[in-house]
C-alpha cells in the first residue's frame, strides 16, 4: 500500500514540475481525469476513495458540505490580493517600458560623449550630448508620472531604473567637468533631469555611484589627451580627482556596492598620478607650479 | 532633497532636520534662490560642503537601517519562540499552550514590532524592506499558526494589520504589513501546519508502522479533524497558486510553492492513512494505553 502511495506522490511531483501552471487539483493522487472546474473535483473524489466519503458527510465548520470551496472570506482576501498584484504588475510593465527608452537615449548620449577620447573638440561633443539631456528629461518626467500613481512606492520600483540613473549621472557629471572643471552636485544633477525631491527625486546613493563611474572615465581620458598633446590635462584631472577622493573619504561607507565603487576610485587616482608623473618628469607639463619649462610647449 | 548652504556649520544643523523632514510627509521649507547660488565659490570648499551633507545623509540612513535590522532580528527570534510554543500543543494542554502563545505573541507585537513603526514612515517602508522583511514574515508565520491552532482558520491580512494599529500614535503612519510579506509568511505557515499535523498523528500513532492497539472504526471526530486540516491547506495552496506568479521578485516564492505542495501531499497521504488503516483492524478493545487519544473509550464487543 505504501509503495503505491509513494509512486503516486512522486508522480504528482513530477507532473507538477512539467507543467507548473497546472492546477494542484489535477495532481491529487489516485484520481485520473480532471477536465472539470475546481469546485466539482471534490465531488469526483467521492467516487474514488473511501477517504473522501467523509468529505460529503462530515459537517464542515462554517462551510457547505456539498461543494467544499474555500471559505468566502479566504477567497475574497486572495481575490483582492490578485487584483492588487496584477495592478502593480501592470505598473511595473509601464515603468520598464519607459526605462527601456531611457536606456537607449543614454546609450546614444554615451556614444557621442565617447568622441571626447578621440580629441574631437569639446564644445562640439558636448553639443551633441546635451541634446540628449532634453530627451532624458522628458522620459524621466514620464517615469515620474507613472510612479505618481502609487505614492510612496518610489523605492518599490527603484531597482528598475537604478542602474540607468547611475549611468546617466556619470555622463552628466563628466560633461559638467569637461565644461567647467567642477563637480556636478546632487541638486544640480536633479535639476538637469527635471527631477525634484518631493515628488520623484534622485537617490543620493545613485548619485554617488554615478560620480564613481565618472571617475572611472578619467584615467582613459587623461591618457588620450596626453597622447594628443594636451600636457596640462593631467594636472587638472589630478587636482580634481584628489579633491573628489578626499571628499569621498569623509563618507562612512558600509561594505556595499558604493563602497566597492569608491575603492575602484583609488585605482583611477593612482593611474592619473602615474600619467601626471610621466608628463612632469619629462618636463612636458607647462603648469604654473612646475619649475623651469625647458622650452616645451603644451598644446590643446 | 539636499540644499547647499554657504557655511558648513549651518548646513550640518539644518541638514539633519532636513533628513527628518524627508522621511515624513512634512513639506520642507524652500530656501531663497540666492542662498543656493551663492555656493559656486571655490571648487574645493563646495565639494567638501556638499559631501558633508551626503555624509550626514548616509550616516542617518545607515543608523536607521541598523535599528530596523536589530528590531527585525528580535521579531524573528521571538516569533520563532511563539511557533515552538504552539508546536507543543496536544489534546491535554491545548488551553495553556495557546494561552501562553497568545501572551508571547502579544509581547512580540508590543515590544518589537512597535520599534519598526517609527522607522518605517514614508518612503522608508519600501526603501528598507530588505532589512525588515524576514522578521515580518516570521511574525506573520507565528500569528497565522497561532490563529490556526486556536480557531482552524487563516488569519487575514486585514486582521493582522488591525492588530498593529494600536502600536502607533496618531501622528505617525501605522505599520501595515505589505501583502508580499504576508504571502511569504503564510507559505511558511503551511509548512508549520504539516509539521504539527504529522507530529500529532504520530502521537496518536495512527500513521506509524506499529499499531499497538486494535482500533475499530476511527471516531468521526478524528477523521473530521484530519479532513479539516487537509482542506485548509489545500485551499490556501490553491489560492496561492493564482497569486504567487504576480508577486514582485516571484522566483523565490515560486520555488517555495514546490515545498508547499510537498507539505500538502504529505497531509493528504496522512489523511489517507488515517482513513484506510482505521478500517484494517477489527473492533476489539478500547485502549488503556496512557498515550492513546482513545484513553477511556469503552470496550466494544465483536
Amino acid at each position: 500500500m505504501k509503495s503505491a502511495f509513494r509512486n503516486a506522490y512522486y508522480l504528482t511531483l513530477s507532473r507538477f514540475s512539467l507543467n507548473p501552471n497546472a492546477s494542484i487539483l489535477h495532481l491529487v493522487p489516485a484520481v485520473s481525469t480532471f477536465s472539470s472546474p475546481p469546485s466539482s473535483v471534490f465531488k469526483n473524489l467521492s467516487f474514488r476513495s473511501p477517504l473522501t466519503a467523509t468529505l460529503s458527510s462530515a459537517s464542515m465548520v462554517g462551510g457547505d458540505s456539498d461543494a467544499p470551496q474555500s471559505s468566502p472570506s479566504l477567497e475574497k482576501q486572495f481575490e483582492k490580493f490578485r487584483v492588487e498584484l496584477e495592478d502593480s504588475g501592470i505598473l511595473r510593465e509601464r515603468i520598464r517600458a519607459v526605462v527601456l527608452e531611457i536606456e537607449s537615449a543614454t546609450r546614444l548620449m554615451q556614444a557621442s560623449l565617447l568622441l571626447v577620447h578621440q580629441s574631437k573638440p569639446i564644445p562640439e561633443v558636448l553639443e551633441k550630448a546635451k541634446a540628449r539631456i532634453n530627451v532624458l528629461k522628458d522620459l524621466y518626467n514620464k517615469l515620474a508620472e507613472v510612479v505618481r500613481e502609487c505614492p510612496g512606492q518610489y523605492y518599490r520600483y527603484h531597482g528598475d531604473w537604478r542602474s540607468e540613473t547611475q549611468m546617466i549621472v556619470s555622463l552628466l557629471a563628466f560633461m559638467h567637468w569637461l565644461e567647467t572643471g567642477t563637480l556636478l552636485m546632487h541638486t544640480e544633477a536633479e535639476e538637469k533631469l527635471g527631477l525634484n525631491n518631493s515628488d520623484f527625486g534622485l537617490d543620493v546613493e545613485d548619485y554617488l555611484i554615478g560620480i564613481c563611474f565618472m571617475s572611472n572615465e578619467m584615467p582613459r581620458y587623461v591618457v588620450n589627451q596626453v597622447t594628443a598633446g594636451d600636457y596640462d590635462c593631467p594636472r587638472k584631472v589630478l587636482t580634481f580627482l584628489t579633491d573628489l577622493n578626499a571628499a569621498f573619504r569623509m563618507l562612512n561607507l558600509r561594505n556595499d556596492f558604493l563602497r566597492k565603487k569608491f575603492d575602484s576610485m583609488k585605482y583611477d587616482l593612482r593611474r592619473v598620478e602615474e600619467v601626471y608623473y610621466d608628463v612632469k618628469i619629462r618636463g612636458l607639463a607647462t603648469s604654473g607650479d612646475s619649475v623651469g619649462d625647458q622650452g616645451t610647449q603644451g598644446q590643446s | 532633497m539636499l540644499w547647499l548652504y554657504s557655511t558648513s556649520a549651518v548646513s550640518r544643523r539644518i541638514s539633519v532636520s532636513w533628513l527628518m523632514a524627508t522621511n515624513s510627509k512634512i513639506k520642507p521649507q524652500r530656501l531663497p534662490p540666492s542662498v543656493k547660488r551663492a555656493n559656486t565659490m571655490s571648487t574645493h570648499s563646495s565639494i567638501k560642503d556638499a559631501f558633508s551633507i551626503y555624509t550626514d545623509y548616509l550616516n542617518a540612513l545607515n543608523e536607521k537601517r541598523e535599528r530596523v535590522v536589530k528590531a527585525s532580528r528580535d521579531v524573528t527570534m521571538n516569533s520563532k519562540k511563539v511557533i515552538f510554543q504552539v508546536h507543543r500543543i496536544s489534546k491535554n494542554n491545548k488551553e495553556e499552550v495557546l494561552e501562553k502563545a497568545e501572551k508571547d505573541l502579544a509581547a512580540v507585537t508590543d515590544q518589537h514590532m512597535s520599534r519598526l513603526v517609527k522607522e518605517l514612515q514614508g518612503t522608508d517602508f519600501w526603501k528598507l524592506r530588505r532589512a525588515y522583511s524576514p522578521g515580518v514574515q516570521e511574525y506573520v508565520e507565528a500569528a497565522t499558526f497561532f490563529k490556526f491552532c486556536q480557531t482552524g482558520t487563516l488569519l487575514k491580512l486585514d486582521e493582522i494589520n488591525a492588530s498593529l494599529l494600536p502600536l502607533s500614535d496618531p501622528s505617525l503612519e501605522p505599520l501595515q504589513i505589505n501583502l508580499l510579506d504576508y504571502l511569504l509568511g503564510t507559505h511558511a505557515h503551511e509548512c508549520m501546519i504539516e509539521v504539527l499535523f504529522t507530529r500529532l498523528l504520530q502521537l496518536a500513532d495512527l500513521t506509524g508502522e506499529l499499531m499497538r492497539l486494535a482500533i475499530g472504526r476511527i471516531s468521526d471526530g478524528e477523521v473530521e479533524f484530519a479532513e479539516r486540516i487537509c482542506r485548509f491547506v489545500r485551499d490556501i495552496y490553491r489560492e496561492l497558486t493564482l497569486v504567487v506568479p504576480l508577486m514582485d521578485d516571484s522566483l523565490d516564492m515560486k520555488l517555495k510553492m514546490d515545498t508547499m505542495l510537498q507539505s500538502v501531499v504529505k497531509i493528504e497521504n496522512a489523511c489517507f492513512s488515517v482513513r484506510v488503516r482505521g478500517s484494517e483492524y477489527t473492533p476489539l478493545l478500547g485502549s488503556s494505553d496512557p498515550s492513546s487519544f482513545l484513553l477511556g473509550v469503552s470496550d466494544v464487543e465483536l
